[in-house]
């Protein structure tokens, strides 16, 4: 496990670009946190790392967006789903084990369906005002690969 | 009679022309999951070559899965569209029982499709008397309780499918002499078996229509992920 502070915006930003920039087909990243700890401002900086120029969209309504980078960016946000099924009949999986990166905002509600090599994200508010903390979490070779690039500057 | 089957259940996208006697022609590509591009030329290709029009297919045969959930909605999909328009019956054919009539094996035949998470699709099969039959239900296991189960209840068993790829070392470790793998071209979805066996369900009576028809995705029942969700809480 990983804890980061992020003491400002910019700080915020350039940790979802370095992750965005890091991260490769096939990575699947779970974004938990309470409404406004900024998980769709981590993914949207983590989807210019991944180079996507079109603008990201929270897909609370959509239930998930699809984005061409450098690689094809799955946006799941499965806040609104209102069961396991509701998932099912997207046809999750096919995402979830994809040649694409998976961003699942709120993956916490749908955690037994994530995949091992999920990289867990948890964006809690700090002391100051625009203070966040992010704590990493995983397992495999993966997580650790990511983590050690991560702490490269 | 002229059958066309098709199988998107996996990676591989396949369809073949059969008639009561013959395969006609087949068409395989083990490549990526592009099945809603390359599905429908595939099959254009092969009744070209076979100098057919759609017009002159009888049946249809189409693996309705356990498989991904997007490859089976194209493949019934793209079946539904050509029975609609010519008014022609359709037979689904799990994609499991596909799999175990690849094979001619004489003890039981188990085929598994990878379900991700270390669970398998899988079902079992044997010969008897000249017709595939299906011992125990397709289901989706863990792959160490589908091993567990096999070691404790069956000798001379052969293995094909996706599943064993990724679980190969597994399940030699735990079935030893008790199994034997099928040869990898015998390991792939193959739109010619989709096509015999809707040809032999046809005689039965077995037809299906493009109303009717709908995927079999086999997922995990309410009960099994509660279960699982108690034991991970424990």
């Amino acid at each position: 496990m990983v804890k980061i502070i992020l003491k400002n915006p910019k700080e915020s930003q350039d940790f979802g670009e370095k992750l965005g920039r890091i991260l490769k087909g096939g990575d699947v990243i779970s974004l938990t946190g309470d409404l406004g700890a900024g998980k769709t401002t981590i993914t949207k900086a983590i989807g210019k790392g991944l180079e996507v120029e079109e603008y990201i969209t929270s897909p609370t309504f959509a239930l998930i967006n699809q984005y061409e980078g450098r690689v094809r960016v799955y946006h799941f946000d499965v806040y609104r789903l209102e069961g396991v099924e509701d998932l099912y009949d997207l046809g999750f999986e096919d995402y979830f084990y994809s040649d694409g990166v998976t961003i699942v905002e709120w993956g916490d509600k749908i955690h037994g369906l994530l995949p091992e090599h999920t990289i867990h994200i948890q964006i809690e508010k700090g002391k100051e005002l625009n203070e966040r903390i992010v704590t990493i979490s995983g397992q495999g070779e993966r997580y650790s690969e990511i983590v050690e690039e991560l702490r490269k500057s | 009679m002229k059958i066309l089957a098709i199988d998107t259940s996996t990676v591989m996208a396949t369809c073949a022309v059969l008639d009561e006697d013959n395969l006609l022609g087949e068409f395989s590509l083990n490549q990526n999951f592009g099945h809603s591009e390359n599905l429908v030329p595939m099959v254009k290709t092969l009744l070209d070559n076979l100098s057919l029009k759609v017009s002159d297919i009888d049946l249809y045969g189409v693996a309705v899965g356990p498989g991904s959930f997007t490859g089976l909605r194209i493949g019934i999909a793209t079946v539904k569209a050509f029975a609609h328009v010519y008014n022609k019956p359709i037979v689904g054919i799990s994609t499991l029982e596909g799999l175990a009539f690849n094979l001619s094996h004489r003890g039981i035949i188990v085929p598994m499709i990878d379900a991700r998470r270390n669970r398998v699709y899988t079902g079992i099969y044997k010969w008897e008397n000249g017709y595939l039959n299906n011992i125990e239900e397709d289901t989706v296991m863990e792959i160490d309780q589908l091993l567990e189960h096999l070691g404790e209840n069956y000798n001379n068993i052969m293995v094909n499918g996706n599943g064993i790829n990724i679980h190969r070392e597994k399940i030699k470790d735990k079935l030893g002499d008790k199994v034997e793998f099928a040869p990898n071209i015998h390991n792939t979805c193959r739109a010619a078996s989709i096509g015999e066996l809707a040809l032999l369900k046809k005689d039965h009576g077995k037809l299906s229509n493009y109303f009717t028809l709908v995927p079999e995705y086999l997922r995990e029942s309410q009960a099994q992920r509660d279960y699982k969700k108690k034991e991970r809480d424990n």
